[in-house]
């Protein structure tokens, strides 16, 4: 079945990339490249490009300006992406068909895909290569037998194929150029910057062991016995010295492409990991060396070497090699400088980061240094500052685009090789590439063998046998050897045609052969797997410990270890570099408060996630999701009963913990807090933007608070309107009461009655402004008031404002305050009592009743969950006013978890009065619950429903 | 000065050191001579100020503990002699399998790591010691609050009988999946 599917991937992945072929065919402008792409004598030449160029020009007679911008792509070609992506041949029948098509005159309806057709095909080898990718995770068991990388590399072929037969040209998609500056380029930024750095520098001796001595033994080995082969006369030919040691130099590299593709997939244990994609990264210096050594050498002729080329081969090692990796130190502390000032467009970012390693890659490339030296090590540098400066939202921006990029050109590179494989320049033959794999393999292993061995003299932990053998199967072989292989003129080295085919064999070896049965050797072998997890409080902070420690014991005994100079470097790090780079610089320990906000970040998401009701309303609110945290750690820390209650659902009030109230209740809690957090909070209308700033992404802006608030707006509308229609069909029913709490039923006092009314004509007038439908909220009656009280905070803004406020609500934020400013005034004359009793606490709206109670006047003491978030009361609360009448009295700010644990024993014991049913003279106050109100409660649980919908 | 050591060293207290810790001969007389070195008086036994002569553990920000768990571990006060600071050191010999020791083990290790924190000796990490150890790791420059807070979060992350205290089993089931052998060896010249 999915099978099947895949196949349909396929297809259409490949019926995608005819028509782009069809169409660059009709389009009779077939793209010529820069001369690397030439590897060989193309028959599609510069030729056809430039005649057929005039037809464009033609085609376009009135704008000359765009018959320049037309030619333009044309000739940068060889340094496009996807160059050449399509080479068509051109077509006589169809080119003549269509010449003798356009005329002259004003066309209604023109194709003119030479415009379009250089990026045209690149996304569209894009799409198709990412559909490709899609199509095989349809199919578990073929993704589970086979690594990523073979798969792409067969729909690479099947497409080669496909074009091929379809226009029996040279099909060159993947060009050297293409290759190092495009493809390339991404795929180290994203291994560098995601580096394990501490694993890293740990087994960086081993790392440059292999990189530095493994990489040259190979290549001499390589080289030598091929020659050595090729004096015997098996191959048929002859193959001079200096050749030999080139196509050695370039096939001797591990390849750090297709070692991450299969050894993502295969998990095993981190140090084995580190080692092979470690040394495949910094081998890359060495072969750029041997290479260019030998290319030269290969252009001066053996006859005219002289050992001072040899020395300056070596000399150019050390400058490539350290100046590869300076120049990408140096970029990495300026991309860290950089953003230590975006602090005030963060949009920009990420562009940074990306923009500032790809230039340390250039920059090294200008030089003839190893780009991809510089870059990895501007990858590792930065990224420790960079963190420190960016927003947390940049870093999810920048982990994302980063891994998107990686992976779209791995995918891209795997498939172009698979394209590339299918041609005509082929030059087989058997013994050669045989025997260029078997030195490939037995030479690495050899290698790999004597090196572990030099490397366990210094190493604490040693490689054992299997971990030997992984390390010498792992060394896969890919296109940065094939980007090499293309690079070499066929002019200077005659058997060109054959190293590109040896060369595609053994990529093909490595990947096919060893990427497919790696993976059951690895299970066979039993190597130790990764076991990736997040570090917990204890381990990090612990293993901090021991770092120190180690670090301590290797002073006492007086020999420079690793930990000693991560030690030395951590102090100058933190005493000139880090206050250099990073604005807040605020801890030496940076790690420790990371793991301890990650940590705390994911505690608040379990929470969320199990109190899903609750987090489907205040989701996507930084304040709210502080204040679910606190409670979550404040029960946690008080090592209550209290869980089971969190479990239970959604009760977020700390002042609960010893108060078991009904599930009514905490709904109808729960609905007043969302809407005290959503609805009132948003409201700040002095603060909304007027002038519309696109690139502004401030958190503010990202809070996401007007969009909430407008479904929340919506949800209370519909919410009104179900109450009304309950309301119809229930009226005068007898209502199910088991689940409540033995509330007394009271009489609704007229006064009371009164006021919702007079409030809710107001909230009328509001809606029926938006809705048109005052007629009906008329028949809501209090309990529809209760709601959209707190709800309806476009008209009310504060619930407590308008129970008494004056008939005219006036949607200016000044004449609100001025409100409150009266109603507290008024509430101050009112005698208080000291505190509210849990079911308060619980349902503050029900203190509005208390009014009633003439010796019980209640303040309003419990604040909504904002409170305490100073940056919003200060300038955005309408009523600061009010709290700061409180801090008058009480010259500390108050929490929301002070009132609470204040008011704890209170809840206490008005709960014990219920359960009593013999309620004391104070229980008053919790009794006074119009009917209404609980009838609402269960309408508020209704709703609850189709919220979380 | 090296010459100086050897001689003080005599073959019987080389074979008791050896059986105690596993250290190789070899092993034992470098150790000795820098030894030697680090006790500036020549006493034949070293005082805390010859710890603290050593700069890279004076800026150490845990140097302190250290030195205090050496003489800790030895149970004198102020005087620490070859035996007693080879049986610490022994704690950080890499691990091999064919050869058992109780003090390198990786419960051995892992009692080392646990007395760091564990000042009053009461085979309990309590909230103050953690923070202590916190306040001298992250520095000065972060809120008392936060800190009381990643301790507070440690220890309740660790802490399975519910005494917010972490004791050492509750220490040792924390560190679980480290690689305590790995991180807590130093690979001694021989």
């Amino acid at each position: 079945m999915s099978i099947t599917r895949t196949l349909v991937f396929f297809v259409l992945c490949v019926a995608a990339s005819e028509l782009a072929t069809n169409i660059a065919a009709l389009s009779e402008v077939p793209l010529h490249g820069h001369s690397t792409i030439q590897y060989v004598d193309n028959p599609v030449g510069s030729s056809p490009g430039v005649v057929t160029l005039p037809s464009a020009v033609h085609h376009a007679e009135d704008r000359s300006g765009l018959a320049d911008a037309v030619s333009s792509p044309s000739v940068s070609t060889g340094d496009h992406p996807v160059d050449g992506g399509v080479h068509p041949p051109v077509d006589p029948g169809t080119a003549g068909g269509h010449g003798g098509g356009h005329g002259e005159g004003i066309h209604v309806f023109t194709a003119e895909f030479a415009r379009v057709e250089i990026p045209f095909i690149i996304s569209l080898w894009i799409f198709c290569a990412s559909l490709a990718k899609i199509g095989f995770h349809m199919a578990p068991k073929l993704s589970s037998i086979f690594p990523e990388s073979c798969l792409l590399i067969v729909v690479g072929i099947v497409i080669g194929l496909l074009l091929f037969h379809t226009n029996s040209a040279g099909v060159s998609p993947l060009t050297p150029t293409t290759f190092f500056f495009y493809m390339l380029p991404p795929i180290i930024l994203d291994a560098g910057y995601f580096m394990p750095n501490r694993l890293f520098f740990d087994h960086l001796g081993t790392i440059l062991l292999f990189a530095v001595l493994g990489t040259i033994w190979n290549t001499v080995s390589i080289g030598l016995a091929l020659w050595g082969c090729g004096l015997t006369g098996l191959y048929g030919f002859e193959l001079p010295l200096l050749d030999t040691f080139l196509f050695s130099a370039l096939i001797s590299a591990v390849d750090p492409v297709a070692v991450l593709a299969v050894f993502e997939e295969i998990h095993v244990n981190e140090i084995l990991y580190i080692v092979v994609f470690g040394e495949s990264l910094l081998n890359d210096a060495v072969t750029v060396v041997l290479y260019n050594m030998f290319d030269a050498y290969v252009g001066m002729g053996q006859e005219n070497i002289k050992y001072t080329d040899i020395l300056s081969g070596f000399a150019s090692f050390i400058v490539v090699a350290i100046g590869g990796t300076l120049i990408g130190i140096i970029w990495g502390f300026l991309t860290g400088f950089v953003t230590r000032f975006t602090n005030h467009v963060r949009v920009i970012e990420p562009i940074f980061i990306f923009v500032m390693s790809y230039l340390a890659y250039l920059n090294a490339e200008i030089f003839h240094m190893s780009g991809i030296l510089a870059i990895t090590f501007c990858g590792i540098t930065m990224k420790n500052y960079v963190e420190g400066n960016i927003s947390p939202k940049s870093h999810t921006t920048i982990k994302y685009a980063m891994k998107m990029l990686s992976s779209s050109s791995e995918t891209i590179i795997f498939m172009f090789l698979g394209v590339n494989t299918v041609n005509d320049q082929h030059d087989w033959n058997t013994a050669f590439i045989l025997l260029t794999i078997l030195f490939c393999s037995v030479f690495r292993a050899i290698g790999c063998i004597v090196l572990t061995e030099v490397a366990n003299r210094f190493r604490l932990h040693k490689l054992n046998h299997v971990e030997k053998f992984v390390m010498s199967y792992g060394g896969l072989r890919g296109a940065v050897a094939f980007a090499l292989v293309l690079l070499v003129d066929p002019n200077k080295v005659k058997k060109q045609p054959l190293f590109v085919t040896a060369t595609i064999s053994v990529v093909y070896f490595t990947v096919f052969f060893q990427g497919i049965t790696i993976k059951p050797l690895v299970k066979y072998l039993k190597v130790k797997r990764a076991n990736k997890f997040e570090k917990t409080m204890n381990e990090r902070l612990h293993e901090k410990l021991v770092d120190y420690t180690m670090a301590g014991m290797e002073d006492i005994l007086g020999h420079t270890g690793n930990l000693k100079i991560r030690d030395k470097f951590k102090q100058i790090d933190n005493k000139y570099i880090r206050p250099c780079l990073i604005r807040e610089h605020a801890a030496h320990e940076p790690k420790i408060l990371e793991t301890y906000s990650k940590l705390t970040m994911r505690d608040a998401m379990d929470f969320m996630r199990r109190n899903a009701t609750s987090s489907n309303l205040t989701g996507g609110n930084s304040e709210s999701m502080a204040v679910l945290f606190r409670n979550y750690t404040a029960n946690n820390l008080n090592g209550s009963a209290s869980m089971a209650q969190m479990d239970n659902g959604w009760n977020l009030d700390i002042g609960e913990l010893a108060y078991s109230p009904s599930a009514r209740d905490l709904s109808d809690a729960k609905v007043h807090h969302m809407l005290s957090e959503e609805l009132w909070k948003p409201y700040r209308r002095s603060s909304r933007r007027l002038s519309y700033s696109r690139h502004a992404v401030n958190d503010h802006d990202l809070s996401s608070s007007h969009h909430v608030n407008h479904n929340m707006h919506m949800h209370i509308r519909r919410m009104v309107s179900e109450t009304v229609r309950k309301q119809h069909s229930k009226q005068g029913g007898s209502r199910n009461s088991t689940k409540s709490v033995s509330f007394k039923p009271l009489k609704e006092n007229g006064l009371e009655k009164k006021l919702h009314d007079d409030y809710l004509h107001a909230v009328i007038k509001e809606v029926s402004e938006a809705e048109e439908r005052n007629t009906s909220l008329d028949n809501v009656g209090a309990q529809a008031a209760g709601s959209s009280e707190d709800l309806d905070g476009d008209g009310a803004g504060i619930t407590f404002i308008a129970r008494k406020a004056s008939t005219k609500l006036k949607r200016e934020e000044e004449d609100k305050k001025r409100l409150i400013t009266d109603q507290v005034e008024e509430d101050d004359g009112e005698a208080h009592p000291s505190t509210p009793t849990a079911a308060e606490m619980q349902l503050p709206w029900k203190r509005d009743d208390a009014d009633d109670m003439s010796t019980f006047a209640i303040k309003q003491s419990e604040f909504p969950l904002w409170v305490d978030n100073k940056e919003y009361n200060n300038y955005y609360s309408p009523t600061n006013t009010f709290l700061g009448e409180l801090d008058k009295k009480k010259s500390q700010h108050p929490s929301v978890i002070d009132i609470f644990t204040r008011e704890h024993r209170t809840a206490d014991l008005s709960e014990r009065g219920e359960n009593t049913l013999s309620p004391p003279t104070s229980f008053d106050v919790t009794v006074t619950i119009p009917e209404e109100i609980s009838k609402e409660d269960e309408e508020a649980e209704a709703n609850q429903k189709t919220f979380t919908k | 000065m090296g010459n100086h050591s050897s001689l003080l060293l005599r073959e019987e207290e080389i074979e008791t050191i050896q059986q105690e810790t596993g250290f190789t001969p070899n092993q034992i007389e470098r150790l000795y001579s820098r030894f030697t070195s680090l006790d500036k008086g020549d006493n034949g036994f070293l005082c805390r100020e010859d710890f603290h002569r050593i700069p890279e553990l004076a800026i150490n920000p845990l140097g302190d503990r250290i030195v205090n768990a050496f003489f800790c571990e030895s149970g004198s006060e102020d005087q620490l002699n070859f035996r007693q600071f080879m049986k610490v050191l022994a704690h950080f010999r890499p691990v091999k399998k064919d050869k058992e020791n109780k003090l390198n083990s990786r419960e051995g290790k892992l009692r080392f790591a646990f007395q760091m924190y564990d000042t009053d000796n009461d085979e309990q990490i309590s909230k103050e010691e953690l923070l202590g150890v916190l306040q001298m790791m992250v520095g000065d420059n972060i809120s008392e609050e936060q800190l009381v807070s990643i301790a507070e979060r440690t220890i309740v992350e660790a802490d399975k009988d519910g005494d917010q205290m972490i004791s050492f089993q509750e220490f040792c089931t924390a560190l679980e999946r480290t690689d305590v052998e790995q991180k807590m060896s130093i690979r001694f010249l021989n």
